[in-house]
C-alpha cells in the first residue's frame, strides 16, 4: 500500500510538467481569450505524439497502455497548470470508441486528429433538455454522457449556439438534444466504468487546481514584502497558506486512492471516486478563492492567473455531474467494509 | 502507487480481527480512578499476551517489528469489531505513543530495559509534564526548574493539562536544566517517578466531565541523572522528536474511529425522526448533505493516513506533514460531533458519558480537546506554514 508516486511515475510528471511550462504557458494562451479553440491543431497534435490522449489505455486498444494512475497523474499536472483544451473527451472519447468497436474514431482521436467536445445534458429552462458542450469549437466529434449511457455523436449533426463562458479559455456552447445514431456508444456496466474514470479525471484536475493555487500563494507569500517583511511571515496570511496546502494533500491523496480503487475493481470503487469528487471540488473552490485574497489587487487583474484558476474550478465542479449531484450518490453507497 | 496488501499483511488482517473478536472486552469503561486504570492496564496486558503490543515497535525493543500499514490495519481492525471505548482515551496513551517510541529513538540501552518492557506489558502508566501555567503554546518558555546536585535533578515548578497524572507511574517531564541559555537550549526530557516525595497531584474539572485531567506541583522532587533522556539541555529536541510521533501515526487510531463513527451517524440518522418532525433526518437535504461531506472527508482522512505512511517509509522518520493529518483531523473531528448532535435533535440535551454504545453529548463535549492538545491548531498551521511551506517565521 503506498500512495506516492514510483520513480517511474514521477518521470512522467516531470515530462508532463516540462511540456506545460513551455507549450501552455496562461499569457500566450490569454490571445485565443473568448474564442471557439483555443489549443490549435499543432499544439494538440504534440499532446497526441506524447500519448497523453492514450496513456491510461490498454496497448490492445491502441493506447500507450499505462494505467488510470499515470492518467491521474497527468490530469493533476493539467489542473495545475490550468491548461486549456479537451482532455477530458478525448482521454475518454477514445476509450469509448476503442471500446465499442469503433478502431478508426479511436485512432483518430488518440492521433490527434480527430477532436472531441464534451456534452452534458442539461435542463433548458423550459421544461425540457438541451446539450450543453465544452470546447466545441473545430470538434468532430461530442462525447455525450448520461446516465448509465456514453455515446460519441457527429458534432456537424448538431446545432451548435455559442455562448458567453465563465472561463475565457473553456468555450461553452448549446444545442438540441442529438437524434443522430451515434458512431459509437457504451451502455450499462461498460459506460459505469467510463463515467468513474471520468469522475475520477475531474477530481485530478479539481485536486491539482489545489495544488497550483496554494503553490501560487505560498510563493507570493515568500516574495511579497509589506511592513518591510514577507507578508507569509504573518501569522493571517501564513494560516491560509497552511490550510490551503491541508486542502491539496487532502483532495490529492482521496483522488489517488479512488484510482488506485477504480483500477483494482475494488467493491468500493464508486464510493471512493465520488468521495474524491467532494473534497477535490471543495478544496479547488475554496483554494482558488483565497488565492485570489492573498495576492491582493494583482490578483483582480486580468493579466494575474489567479482568476484561471477560479473560474476553471467552477467550470470543473460541474462536469460530470456538480457537486449536490456527487454528495447524493456518495450517500447512497454503501460504507467500505 | 498501489493499494495491494502483501499476502502478509492480508493475514494480518485476518488474525487481527479472529483474535479481536475472542478478546475484545465486552463490559464498558470505567469511567475514572483506579477501576478506570485497572481496566485500560488489563486491556493492555491482554494485548502483550496476545502478542498484540506494539505492533510497529521494533522486535529488539519487545514490539513486532512490524509496519505502520499493519498498524492501521489493526485500528481499523478494531474500530470494525465495535468496541465499548475508544483508544486515544485511555491511560495507555502517552506510555504506547510519546514515551516508548521516544526512549526508543533517544534512550539509553539501559533507560529501554528499565522502561520499554513496562509499558507493553501493561505494568505502568505514563502521563505527560509538558505545558506550564506560563507556558502553552509557547511551550520552550516553560519555567519548572531543575537543579543539579550531586547525581540527582532537584526540580520545583508546576506543570498543568497533564490527563491521568493521579494514575500514572512514570512522566515524561520537561525541565529547565540552564537558565542561562537561550530559551530552547536550556531543557531537558527526564523521566519522573510519579510515586517521589514532593509531588502534589490536583484535578482539574473538565467541560466533558472527563476526570482524567489534573495540574502537578513540585516541591524538590528528586530525580536521578540517570533519567535524563536525549542529553542534559537537548530537551528540546527530543520533545520535538516525542511531537513528532504524536502528530505522526499516534492519533491513527483516532482517524480510523472517526471513520467508523461517521457510518454510526448516518445510521442514526436513518432511524432517528428529522428536523421536520415527518421525514427521517437522513431525508433532510441539509443534514444529507453534511453527512455525505463527512462520509467524503473521513475517507480522505483515510487517505491522508495511508499517504503520510508512504511518506515514512520513505524517510524513516515522521516529518512536519504529519501535522497537516492532525489539523485536518482535529477540526473534521469537531465537525462530524456539531452534526451528530444536529441529528439526535432533542437529544442533545442529555448528557452522555464520553465512551459507551450510542453516546453522542459527552464525545461532542470532548471534542474541544482535539484542536487543543498536542499543540492548538493555531500551532500546527504555524508548523505546517513554516517547516513544511517554507514560510519565514514572525
Amino acid at each position: 500500500m503506498d500512495l506516492l508516486p514510483t520513480p517511474e511515475q514521477d518521470e512522467i510528471v516531470a515530462t508532463v510538467r516540462s511540456q506545460l511550462v513551455t507549450d501552455f504557458d496562461l499569457h500566450a494562451l490569454a490571445a485565443s481569450d473568448g474564442a471557439d479553440v483555443v489549443v490549435d491543431a499543432a499544439l494538440w497534435q504534440r499532446c497526441a505524439e506524447l500519448g497523453w490522449f492514450g496513456l491510461g489505455l490498454a496497448e490492445e486498444l491502441g493506447g500507450v497502455g499505462y494505467t488510470l494512475a499515470e492518467e491521474t497523474l497527468l490530469f493533476a499536472e493539467l489542473g495545475a497548470h490550468v491548461t486549456p483544451g479537451p482532455f477530458l473527451a478525448a482521454v475518454l472519447g477514445a476509450r469509448v470508441a476503442a471500446i465499442g468497436g469503433a478502431d478508426d474514431v479511436a485512432a483518430g482521436i488518440l492521433s490527434g486528429t480527430t477532436t472531441v467536445a464534451l456534452g452534458e445534458v442539461e435542463s433548458d429552462g423550459d421544461g425540457g433538455t438541451q446539450l450543453r458542450i465544452s470546447d466545441h469549437g473545430g470538434a468532430d466529434l461530442v462525447l455525450v454522457v448520461g446516465e448509465n449511457r456514453v455515446e460519441l455523436v457527429d458534432a456537424t449533426a448538431l446545432d451548435l449556439r455559442h455562448e458567453a463562458s465563465i472561463d475565457l479559455l473553456v468555450p461553452l456552447a448549446t444545442a438540441d438534444t442529438p437524434t443522430v445514431a451515434p458512431v459509437a456508444a457504451l451502455d450499462g456496466d461498460a459506460a459505469a466504468d467510463v463515467i468513474l474514470r471520468g469522475d475520477v479525471l475531474v477530481a485530478a484536475q479539481l485536486a491539482g487546481i489545489a495544488v497550483g493555487t496554494a503553490a501560487q500563494s505560498t510563493e507570493y507569500a515568500q516574495d511579497r514584502q509589506q511592513f518591510g517583511v514577507a507578508i507569509g511571515s504573518f501569522q493571517a496570511v501564513k494560516h491560509r497558506c497552511a490550510d490551503m496546502a491541508v486542502r491539496a494533500e487532502v483532495a490529492t491523496s482521496q483522488v489517488r486512492l479512488a484510482a488506485l480503487a477504480l483500477l483494482d475493481g475494488r467493491d468500493d470503487a464508486a464510493f471512493q471516486c465520488e468521495a474524491a469528487r467532494v473534497v477535490a471540488t471543495d478544496s479547488a473552490i475554496t483554494n482558488a478563492q483565497v488565492n485570489v485574497l492573498n495576492h491582493g489587487g494583482i490578483g483582480f487583474t486580468w493579466e494575474h492567473t489567479a482568476h484561471r484558476y477560479v473560474t476553471r474550478a467552477q467550470v470543473l465542479s460541474r462536469t460530470l455531474g456538480d457537486r449536490r449531484e456527487h454528495l447524493r450518490r456518495l450517500l447512497e453507497q454503501p460504507a467500505p467494509t | 502507487m498501489n493499494l495491494d496488501l502483501t499476502d502478509e499483511e492480508q493475514s494480518f488482517r485476518e488474525e487481527a480481527r479472529t483474535w479481536l473478536r475472542e478478546h475484545l472486552p465486552t463490559e464498558p469503561r470505567p469511567p475514572e480512578g483506579q477501576e478506570m486504570r485497572e481496566f485500560d492496564l488489563a486491556w493492555q496486558r491482554t494485548l502483550f499476551d496476545g502478542g498484540w503490543a506494539g505492533i510497529n515497535w521494533p522486535a529488539e525493543f519487545g514490539g513486532r517489528g512490524l509496519s505502520d500499514i499493519q498498524q492501521m490495519i489493526w485500528y481499523e481492525e478494531f474500530a470494525k469489531a465495535d468496541p465499548p471505548f475508544t483508544l486515544a482515551n485511555s491511560c495507555t496513551f502517552v506510555g504506547n505513543m510519546h514515551g516508548g517510541p521516544t526512549l526508543i529513538v533517544n534512550g539509553t540501552d539501559e533507560q529501554k530495559a528499565e522502561y520499554l518492557p513496562g509499558i507493553l506489558r501493561g505494568e505502568q502508566v505514563w502521563c505527560q509534564g509538558f505545558s506550564e501555567p506560563g507556558a502553552g503554546s509557547d511551550l520552550a518558555s516553560l519555567s519548572t526548574k531543575a537543579v543539579i546536585d550531586g547525581d540527582e535533578l532537584v526540580v520545583t515548578g508546576q506543570k498543568t493539562w497533564t490527563s491521568y497524572a493521579h494514575v500514572a507511574d512514570l512522566q515524561e517531564l520537561l525541565v529547565r536544566t540552564d537558565p542561562d541559555a537561550p530559551k530552547h537550549k536550556g531543557i531537558t526530557w527526564v523521566v519522573c517517578d510519579m510515586s517521589s516525595p514532593g509531588i502534589d497531584i490536583r484535578p482539574i474539572p473538565t467541560m466533558s466531565h472527563v476526570t482524567d485531567f489534573c495540574e502537578v506541583f513540585y516541591d524538590e522532587v528528586r530525580i536521578p541523572l540517570t533519567n535524563v533522556v536525549g542529553g542534559l539541555n537537548n530537551g528540546w529536541r527530543t520533545a520535538m522528536s516525542t511531537l513528532s510521533f504524536e502528530r505522526g501515526t499516534g492519533f491513527m487510531a483516532d482517524q480510523v474511529e472517526l471513520a467508523a463513527t461517521v457510518e454510526r451517524l448516518i445510521d442514526e440518522a436513518k432511524r432517528r425522526v428529522g428536523p421536520d418532525g415527518r421525514r427521517r433526518a437522513i431525508e433532510d437535504d441539509e443534514l444529507a448533505r453534511r453527512l455525505a461531506t463527512a462520509r467524503a472527508e473521513v475517507n480522505a482522512l483515510r487517505a491522508m493516513t495511508i499517504a503520510g505512511i508512504s511518506r515514512n517509509a520513505r524517510t524513516g522518520m515522521p516529518g512536519p506533514e504529519g501535522s497537516m493529518i492532525r489539523l485536518f483531523h482535529g477540526e473534521l473531528h469537531q465537525r462530524v460531533y456539531q452534526l451528530a448532535l444536529e441529528i439526535i435533535g432533542p437529544d442533545a440535551l442529555r448528557l452522555t458519558p464520553v465512551d459507551g454504545e450510542g453516546v453522542w453529548t459527552g464525545p461532542y463535549l470532548q471534542s474541544f480537546a482535539y484542536t487543543i492538545g498536542g499543540g492548538t491548531t493555531d500551532i500546527q498551521r504555524n508548523i505546517v506554514g513554516e517547516r513544511v511551506l517554507g514560510l519565514p517565521r514572525a
